[in-house]
């Protein structure tokens, strides 16, 4: 109740992320590519001397990313030690969470329920709250596909 | 002594600190095996470390909770609360006491003996019943005694001033990749200044922050560094107590504790070392009946010494024990199916040694309490290749043996060597690069054999790999066109290639972790950031080897050795470079003449007279074998040889190989510069001579031997003749110098005189005249023409005279 979330679009759907595990909103520069890793890991990015790795969330959550305009910005979020830039559509704003994560009745798809903490309600209308951990690991579809081509 | 006491109080209240939230967890649930393991280690090494301070008192506690731990550990007792109280109450004595240790006070006597017997397996059965009554007191006990001991601790300063600060290493790394930070936002700076053009203003001060920035780096860096005596100091114990276990005698020396090393690093290599003298203890050394038997002092020297070279510390451990049986390891390696019989007919001492570091290798007859627990030294070979170390072994029966290992500084920056491919770059570590060669596929003789690639470097089959295949980012074979191969020496001795599209530089790279789901390729080792700041990626060469099947088994390896043998014995025969010239004719010169092959571009290859010079490293060298008429491409491929003082560029279309002249030498008179022609493969190539090439065209380095020239007197001479002739690549001298073989500058009518008084001119002379136009029939050069003038020079030079 009452966290603060940054608020962003992945595949037009409106996330939560919570603020305290964002330490900051970036511009991605240049991406190096990771060849022999799965689509949903964009690269590896510079902020100051930190390596970022990059995720694109929308490959990550099994859709298409060439459907999906991105603005460019990136949330830098440490998990496990690891920094990593979340490639989403945009970041809209910063709001404050104003219930508990929920479940919804029926779920929100496989894909969503495995990064879904729950739904939260928020300033600017609902949202689903993000377990980062699960979203930086990638779908298991992603992993499969790849383990099939490699 | 003082700084290993205060090591050893530092020590226990560090692991007090840590243990702290274990004990109160094993508390809640006794059977709780990782805690129990926790506070096992806990106070066996508080035991351990009594042993060697000589505290009586603490030891006893220590050793009498570890005696009740062990048995919990066996499943010889139950762990129940009344026990976990009376090891609790132990534990809490032992901060106590260390408190007071660092105090330099006397801790009270008495009490020690109730706790001791409150563990006792009596003791339970006796409380059985008051349980719970008893487990109260007990934590009373806990809290009475860190409240009367509280004040003490805090109210007493600690003695002893340290003139160190422990800090945590999160912190250092925070300063450090701080730092980095100020270098990338340096480089891109000078980025900017340079484009923005010269400003003295900003240049001088901008200078001055790069150079403190590079001092405050180096102190960064050592900041990690810890002297390897840290881990060293613990090894007398650990001997004197192995010796004693074991029955034998054995004095440690110790060598180069100063060498320092990433702290990271030293913990790194503390398991390896220490599993290394615990093998040469238990199973090198003799018991001092043997070695007196065998002519030998009784007490058995094991020496450990340090030190550093260049980037890599090598650690020697020697012992004067009995030394590796070579037939007793052949036999298990054979028995346990690591080589065949036939392999170890073939194989040599070295290699046969080399086999205690297989897996599933273990020469202890049987399984002592001290080595030979099955972490055997494949294990350690094992952690020191993960760190980019190296471990050897020689080994003189009845001698001694000898363990060298040989790890990187620091693992956080290393020596790495970009390389691109299909439009990406990547960072290989240097120190598993042999040789960088450029070729086509042809004069490789790549073959691609199955699914495997293969090129023949030094007359040997290499396997290759596509870096751009390997990665799967492009795919195409290696062609006819050219290539650049770097050839990878892994830490087994394994040697092979990896194609790349071409290299770029190399330099020190940082090296910073990457994320878990990047890891997961096995690829990469970790990225690094270039110097524009653009993230690029380490190449793990191991791994890709290993996924490759390159880093074959034990049998490959002895196979693999023995072609190096080979090559040793033909150490006698000439080798030579062999390459085709402009002419198209295969030639060769011995190999200790070529210093480098070199690439030039043809605009730094100048022609003048007949003789061609070019520009590599801001040395201007000359340079023999091009044709006549238009250079032949844009870029030339070139040898440069030496013969110690002198260097020549040799012009080649094509370089073939380094082969070994098996066949005849046949010596040619025809042409002075084919020192013998002979059969390659069946085909003819010429030899050539080394020393004539060098008495034609060797030129020693400028800077030694500069030819002299001899200027007339005179403002005029001085300060406009003189930097010419200088920058001409003169030295210039005074006209009454009269040393040999100068050339002299004389103007025409001073040279008129001289004649006219018949007084000898030593050297060539270049006459100057004063007007534009030249007198028929006279050879001078008017004083400003500065073309004439330099090619006078140097037809004078040549031996001419002007």
């Amino acid at each position: 109740m009452n966290e603060l979330l940054v608020m962003t679009q992945i595949a037009g759907r409106r996330c939560a992320l919570q603020a305290h595990d964002v330490q900051s909103v970036i511009e991605l520069g240049n991406i190096t590519p990771v060849p022999g890793t799965p689509d949903f890991i964009a690269g590896i990015a510079a902020l100051r001397s930190q390596a970022l790795t990059v995720i694109d969330c929308r490959l990550a959550l099994g859709f298409d990313a060439a459907e999906w305009e991105t603005d460019n910005r990136c949330a830098a979020v440490t998990v496990g030690g690891h920094a990593y830039a979340l490639m989403v559509d945009s970041i809209e704003d910063v709001s404050t969470g104003a219930s508990e994560p929920s479940q919804v009745s029926g779920g929100f798809g496989e894909e969503w329920c495995r990064v879904a903490t729950g739904m939260i309600e928020t300033g600017i209308g609902p949202a689903i709250l993000l377990d980062l951990e699960a979203l930086i690991s990638g779908s298991d579809r992603s992993w499969n596909t790849f383990s099939a081509a490699a | 002594m003082d700084d290993l006491l205060a090591d050893f109080v530092a020590e226990t209240r560090e692991m007090l600190e840590a243990s702290e939230g274990e004990i109160i967890a094993w508390e809640a649930n006794p059977s709780d095996r990782a805690r129990l393991d926790t506070i096992f280690r806990f106070v066996h090494t508080v035991k351990g470390n009594c042993g060697f301070f000589d505290f009586p008192r603490l030891a006893g506690l220590s050793h009498a909770a570890e005696d009740a731990l062990a048995d919990v550990r066996a499943g010889r007792r139950e762990p129940d609360s009344t026990m976990v109280t009376a090891v609790l109450a132990i534990i809490d004595r032992i901060a106590q006491m260390v408190d007071a240790i660092e105090a330099g006070k006397d801790f009270p006597d008495g009490g020690d003996d109730t706790l001791i017997a409150a563990l006792e397996n009596g003791a339970d059965q006796g409380a059985a019943s008051a349980e719970r009554t008893l487990h109260e007191p007990a934590s009373a006990l806990l809290e009475t005694g860190n409240a009367d001991d509280q004040p003490e601790k805090k109210a007493e300063p600690t003695p002893q001033a340290q003139r160190s600060i422990r800090l945590p290493v999160d912190l250092l790394d925070r300063v450090m990749s701080g730092v980095s930070d100020m270098v990338l936002a340096r480089n891109d700076l000078a980025h900017r200044l340079r484009s923005a053009g010269n400003q003295p203003t900003i240049d001088g001060p901008f200078e001055r922050l790069t150079s403190i920035l590079s001092d405050v780096r180096d102190a960064i860096t050592r900041m990690r560094m810890q002297r390897i005596e840290t881990l060293f100091n613990g090894l007398p114990r650990l001997v004197r107590d192995l010796s004693s276990e074991l029955g034998k005698q054995v004095m440690i020396d110790l060598d180069g504790g100063d060498v320092e090393l990433d702290r990271e690093m030293i913990e790194m290599i503390r398991d390896p070392l220490t599993h290394i003298i615990r093998n040469a203890i238990d199973h090198g050394m003799e018991t001092p009946a043997d070695r007196l038997a065998a002519g030998k002092r009784e007490i058995g020297l094991l020496s450990v010494a340090a030190r550093q070279s260049g980037n890599t510390i090598s650690i020697v451990v020697s012992d004067d024990g009995r030394g590796l049986d070579e037939d007793l390891i052949a036999e298990k390696a054979v028995a346990s199916g690591v080589i065949t019989a036939q392999a170890r007919k073939k194989a040599s001492r070295d290699q046969i040694l080399e086999l205690i570091f297989e897996p599933g290798f273990s020469t202890a007859a049987e399984v002592s309490a001290v080595s030979g627990r099955g972490v055997g030294l494949d294990v350690v070979r094992e952690n020191l290749e993960h760190v980019g170390g190296k471990i050897k072994v020689s080994s003189t029966t009845r001698v001694g043996t000898l363990f060298t290992l040989q790890i990187p500084l620091t693992l956080s920056i290393i020596a790495g060597l970009t390389v691109e491919v299909s439009g990406q770059q990547f960072a290989i570590p240097q120190s598993y690069v042999e040789e960088i060669v450029l070729s086509s596929a042809k004069s490789l003789d790549y073959a691609r054999i199955g699914e495997t690639s293969l090129v023949t470097f030094r007359g040997k089959r290499t396997p290759c790999l596509m870096l751009g295949e390997v990665l799967g980012i492009s795919d195409d074979e290696l062609t006819q066109r050219e290539h650049t191969l770097v050839m990878l020496r892994l830490a087994s001795g394994h040697l092979f290639a990896l194609a790349v599209d071409g290299i770029h530089h190399h330099g020190d790279l940082v090296v910073k972790p990457l994320a878990p789901a990047v890891m997961k390729t096995e690829f990469y080792a970790g990225s690094t950031l270039l110097d524009d700041g653009r993230p690029i990626l380490l190449l793990d060469i191991t791994n890709i080897a290993a996924k490759h099947d390159l880093v074959s088994d034990a049998r490959n390896r002895v196979l693999n050795d023995e072609d190096g043998r080979d090559e040793g014995q033909d150490r006698d025969l000439v080798r030579a470079m062999l390459f085709t010239d402009f002419d198209g004719r295969q030639s060769a010169i011995r190999l200790e003449l070529v210093r480098r092959i070199e690439t030039v571009s043809a605009d730094s290859i100048e022609e003048s007279s007949g003789s061609s010079r070019a520009v590599i490293d801001g040395v201007i060298l000359p340079l023999v074998g091009l044709p006549s008429g238009a250079l032949p491409a844009d870029r030339i491929r070139l040898l440069r040889i030496g013969d110690g003082g002198c260097e020549v560029l040799l012009a080649v279309r094509d370089i073939k190989d380094a082969v070994a002249l098996t066949d005849k030498l046949k010596p040619v008179a025809e042409d002075p510069l084919v020192e013998a022609v002979t059969l390659i493969e069946g085909q003819q190539v010429a030899l050539l001579d080394g020393h004539e090439l060098f008495a034609r065209y060797g030129e020693p380095p400028e800077q030694l031997e500069r030819p002299l020239c001899r200027l007339p007197d005179g403002d005029w001479a001085q300060s406009i003749l003189g930097p010419l002739v200088e920058s001409a690549g003169y030295q210039v001298i005074a006209a009454d110098d009269n040393t040999e073989g100068a050339i002299s500058i004389m103007f025409e009518d001073i040279y008129n005189v001289t004649q006219a008084l018949d007084q000898p001119i030593s050297g060539p002379v270049i006459r100057l005249r004063d007007q534009p136009d030249a007198p028929a029939h006279e050879n001078t050069i008017y004083r400003y023409d500065r073309e004439g003038l330099i090619e006078a020079l140097r037809r004078a030079q040549a031996g001419g005279q002007a």
